[in-house]
């Protein structure tokens, strides 16, 4: 299916569910529905890829380290506390 | 903080389940190791949903305060990590609203779909494929921390506790008391709104 011929309906439909695709959450039928339709389909095997790389980018976010005077202020904070937690 | 289960369910035994079990028979000299295992993860959980430094260490120490006030209600029908994430949230959730964050709004899967024949696209775009060692350098991470920060707080939760935390969708379900169907829904819908924003960045470098 080339840009002009883009099934919106079916698209549409299949777009709902390319996140539930990339996680593996959806039944095998639904799978290979959807790889069928990609093979054809250059939009929705842009949208598909785009996605993916969009989570592979995603769990690259960094993470920053704690402050060093937060970690100190944090255990003070702690140390501060009740030695015993209320009942319940 | 816990829900009500049969009394007779099996406890979960976790990497934390002997420092729990330690701290709630009286060691409390111990809880420090638990903040140390925890304290980078939750700061930057926090920092992304409050996005203001003081604010994240403000809910990072509430967070801890809360864990060690309620600690002994934890029954181990959960990862301890799930429970205390479980708190990491609402503790967010309750700071952000005396807090100025990006708007709150519903997103809906028609802006993310391409409908215009100009948007539909034709082929798949360099970022899409290249090695990610390739793509990756500062300045993308720090636009992908930024376009985390710009969405809705609902979106946010969801994808920072699926795609940057690895909880699975029954446990950001669980986390956020929320539906797996929700889950998906938000998280689908939160990672188109980052795909349009990496789209832009890409297109305009």
């Amino acid at each position: 299916m080339n840009k002009d011929e883009h099934d919106h309906k079916h698209c549409l439909e299949l777009f709902q569910k390319l996140s539930e695709y990339l996680d593996n959450e959806l039944d095998e039928v639904t799978c290979k529905d959807i790889e069928k339709h990609v093979k054809d389909c250059v939009p929705c095997f842009v949208c598909l890829q785009t996605l993916k790389r969009t989570v592979d980018l995603c769990k690259q976010a960094e993470n920053r380290p704690v402050p060093k005077d937060f970690s100190k202020k944090l255990k003070e904070a702690i140390q501060n506390m009740p030695k015993t937690p209320p009942a319940g | 903080m816990t829900v009500p289960r049969p009394a007779n369910r099996k406890k979960i035994k976790d990497k934390d389940f002997e420092l729990i079990q330690a701290i709630n028979s009286g060691q409390f000299d111990r809880f420090p190791d638990l903040v140390k295992r925890y304290e980078q993860k939750l700061y930057n959980f926090s920092l992304r949903m409050c996005r203001d430094a003081a604010d994240a260490e403000d809910t990072v120490q509430e967070t801890f305060l809360n864990v060690f006030r309620y600690l002994k209600n934890f029954r181990y029908e959960t990862k301890f990590k799930n429970w205390l994430y479980r708190v990491a949230a609402s503790t967010c959730i309750k700071k952000r609203r005396k807090s100025k964050f990006a708007p709150e709004r519903e997103l809906s899967l028609d802006e993310f779909f391409p409908q215009d024949e100009a948007e539909v696209p034709d082929q798949v775009p360099k970022w899409a494929l290249l090695p990610l060692d390739k793509l990756l350098n500062d300045e993308l991470l720090d636009k992908i921390n930024e376009a985390i920060f710009t969405l809705p707080e609902k979106y946010r939760l969801v994808i920072v506790l699926r795609d940057i935390e690895g909880f699975s969708t029954a446990e950001t379900a669980q986390i956020l008391n929320l539906s797996d169907a929700n889950v998906k829904v938000r998280l689908h819908r939160a990672r188109l709104f980052l795909r349009d924003k990496l789209k832009g960045y890409f297109e305009n470098e």
